[in-house]
């Protein structure tokens, strides 16, 4: 197996993908071309790392859906940090359907990954974080991020 | 150079020569011992064999004299006188020469009774000759037969003592007799003498001039004794002779008396073959060692000079020449070697270009650092109300971020920029940046005006193909107001001046505004905003090169621990200098002098009270 994997089902008009490990200068995008199809389903939940040559590809390669409609599904915290930093990232139809925050309990030490879903913990309207998030201790635990900076996206 | 032992030519030549020299000495050696061995035993083979054929002739003969006489003897015997039957024996018969016979008168004296002669006065001729008979017939009164060769020529005396058992009367019959076969059979032998002599060691008969002495005065005969002793007819012994020769003697006992054939070779003569055979071998070895070294000669020559050769071009390796290459002239371990060697040569050739290449490379990014140095400001600055402190190090001899800051017309613009990747394409992006910038900076336009004209220089330089993150501002220290653009850089961080302990919510994110990279299309349009900044406040700007420091073991640092840096290094408000420090100490002592993965950049700035 390769540093990335892609898991593809694909129709006549739609374009399902799974992506797991790491998207850098290596990447070859080239045999998943996305013209034609009218909705895009991206899977990132297994994506380990990106660096700034996979993100050059990634926008080459997501800038190939046109006006199709493109949905982003359980993006990790490198992914939802590039979409707020990198203008094209996720392209201007396109949305995040599911992204995952992260928790951390300064006292154990423990980090959780919180999966936001569209129309749960977060709508069109707005953020609707969870109350409390624990960990296996039933600690309390902080969120391990800089809102202000991490839900930009939700903005757009 | 080490001193060196013998030359492999040498050795060679050695090998070559001692191999078949030491082999053909054991060879000769072991075969000079078989075949004297054999020799010897077919010598004394064929003297045994000689000595009982002769033996047995002289048996046969002398017992047919005695045959002969017998008749005569007892005509005297009988008639006392000797009569006709003598006379017709002697007639008919050319073997006898003469029969004399010998009694005692009465005072004891032998006095001759009669003789008969072939030819009349020949027999008392020989008698007068021998002077004095008495003490051969006294001799023969005791031991009843003797044999002697009184002329030294072909004819022998047989002394014969007969009793008459009618008469009390002791005869002795002395016969000469001629037997010429017998006495050439002893001459004529060759290769060895051989002696008929009794058993006193005297010699009947035996080569030429050898007669009437005794054997004893050539060769010790105690083995004549000894085999008396045993009872032995025949044998053979190796006596020492006169005069320190070996003999090989071989005898055998005859019948007629007290008689032995003795077969006498001298051991020298006898193995004379062998001195021939070794001289020969000799030779055949001198030449065949001669041979033997022309042949090493040139075979250790042909190696050595292949091998002469690699060790001149080894040496000249070894002096800096890798251009030097060796003849192939074989399929051999030496050919294969001189390949080898080639190979070796050709690789170590390639390999010194390369570094030559890699020593010119790293000059010229050596050169390209110095260069891209000029291009960052100085990291401690104030200038238009904002004092300003940072950091920068790239990860490789040449980075790919880039910070700046310049006053122009009194506001001060701050440039902070990644591109994609980092080392010598990411630095060239930066170097395009810094001189699109310098001409920016005088047309003294917005931040996103001059984001635009940044993107077409990056883009006309890169094609597409490099892009740089990129955050620029504007701070006006009249209005205190803070316009910035950004293409997908990491949004800065504005912490304001607050009383109270710092917390992560109090760090600002400069995000309003967000536009593609530098680069990534030619014709973006930037967009900018404004923020409304107040005494104390300060910027940290920064690449993402930070976060992504790592220690020895490879963890992270992570966005965590730099958010906790932030606020640690910011919490009571210390001179943003001293922030800068404490951050790069912080991240330092993280480290532990592990590589750096990409570029770290960051700078931070605080409004001045004053304004100005």
């Amino acid at each position: 197996m390769g540093k990335y994997e892609f898991k593809v089902d694909k129709s006549a008009s739609d374009f399902k993908v799974s992506i797991s490990g790491t998207i850098d200068e290596d990447v070859d995008f080239s045999p998943y071309q996305l013209a034609g199809a009218t909705s895009v389903e991206v899977h990132l939940g297994a994506v380990k790392s990106i660096n700034s040559c996979g993100i050059r590809e990634w926008i080459k390669w997501i800038g190939t859906a046109g006006s199709a409609k493109v949905e982003y599904f359980e993006c990790p915290k490198i992914i939802v940090d590039q979409i707020n930093m990198v203008q094209g990232f996720l392209p201007a139809q396109g949305r995040v359907k599911s992204f995952y925050v992260p928790y951390y309990s300064d006292d154990s030490g423990a980090e959780k990954n919180v999966l936001f879903t569209e129309g749960k913990e977060f709508t069109e309207q707005g953020l609707q974080t969870p109350p409390v998030v624990k960990d296996d201790e039933g600690k309390e635990m902080e969120m391990d991020v800089v809102e202000a900076k991490y839900f930009k996206f939700l903005k757009k | 150079m080490n001193h060196r032992g013998l030359s492999i030519r040498y050795k060679i030549l050695l090998l070559l020569t001692l191999v078949p020299l030491v082999t053909l000495s054991l060879y000769l050696v072991l075969a000079v011992r078989v075949f004297e061995s054999d020799k010897l035993a077919y010598v004394f083979e064929s003297g045994s064999s000689l000595a009982r054929t002769l033996s047995s002739q002289s048996t046969t003969d002398l017992n047919s004299v005695l045959s002969l006489s017998k008749p005569v003897m007892q005509e005297f015997l009988l008639s006392g006188s000797f009569g006709p039957v003598a006379k017709a024996v002697f007639e008919s018969e050319g073997k006898l020469d003469w029969v004399a016979v010998y009694s005692k008168n009465p005072e004891g004296k032998f006095e001759k009774s009669g003789i008969v002669e072939k030819i009349v006065g020949s027999g008392d001729r020989d008698i007068l000759s021998f002077q004095d008979v008495t003490p051969l017939l006294s001799e023969s009164l005791e031991k009843g037969r003797l044999l002697r060769v009184p002329f030294k020529d072909d004819r022998i005396l047989l002394v014969e003592r007969v009793v008459n058992d009618r008469s009390p009367d002791v005869k002795i019959f002395m016969i000469m007799s001629r037997l010429p076969d017998l006495a050439n059979s002893f001459r004529a032998t060759s290769g060895s003498e051989v002696f008929l002599v009794n058993d006193q060691g005297f010699i009947l008969f035996g080569p030429a001039g050898s007669e009437a002495s005794y054997l004893s005065q050539k060769m010790p005969l105690d083995f004549l004794a000894s085999a008396k002793e045993k009872n032995l007819n025949s044998g053979t012994e190796l006596v020492q002779g006169g005069q320190g020769k070996s003999l090989l003697a071989s005898f055998s006992r005859s019948n007629f008396g007290e008689l032995t054939v003795i077969s006498v070779v001298d051991r020298a003569e006898a193995l004379r073959a062998v001195d021939i055979l070794i001289r020969r071998s000799l030779v055949f070895f001198v030449l065949l060692l001669a041979a033997s070294v022309i042949v090493s000669l040139f075979a250790s020559g042909s190696l050595t000079s292949a091998l002469t050769a690699l060790a001149s071009a080894t040496r000249q390796v070894a002096e800096g020449h890798f251009d030097i290459r060796v003849a192939v002239r074989s399929r051999d371990e030496i050919g294969g070697l001189a390949e080898s060697f080639n190979a070796m040569a050709g690789e170590v050739s390639r390999l010194m270009g390369e570094t030559a290449e890699k020593a010119r490379m790293e000059s010229e990014l050596k050169t390209a650092q110095t260069v891209q140095e000029t291009l960052f400001p100085p990291t401690q600055a104030t200038m238009g109300g904002l004092q300003i402190s940072g950091h920068y190090e790239p990860a490789s001899e040449c980075g790919g971020d880039w910070w700046h800051y310049c006053e122009v017309d009194g506001k001060v613009f701050l440039w902070i920029g990644d591109a994609t990747g980092h080392g010598a394409p990411a630095a060239l992006i930066t170097s395009a940046a810094k001189s699109a910038a310098t001409i920016i900076e005088r047309l003294n336009v917005d931040p996103a005006h001059a984001m635009e004209l940044l993107n077409r220089a990056i883009y006309d330089v890169s094609k597409g193909r490099i892009m740089m993150t990129f955050f620029l501002a504007c701070y006006d220290p009249v209005t205190k107001l803070l316009t910035y653009a950004n293409a997908s850089h990491e949004a800065p961080f504005l912490i304001q001046q607050k009383e109270g302990d710092l917390k992560k919510r109090d760090l600002i994110p400069l995000n309003e505004v967000n536009s593609p990279r530098l680069g990534q299309e030619r014709e973006t349009k930037y967009e900018q905003t404004t923020v409304q900044l107040n005494a104390g406040d300060r910027i940290l700007f920064y690449t993402d090169g930070i976060p992504d420091i790592e220690n020895p073991a490879k963890d992270s640092w992570g966005e965590r621990e730099f958010i906790k840096s932030i606020i640690s290094t910011n919490s009571s408000f210390p001179p943003i200098e001293e922030s800068v420090s404490t951050m790069v100490a912080q991240f330092s002592e993280y480290r532990k002098g592990a590589p750096l993965k990409d570029d770290i950049t960051f700078f931070m700035t605080r409004c001045s009270e004053d304004g100005v």
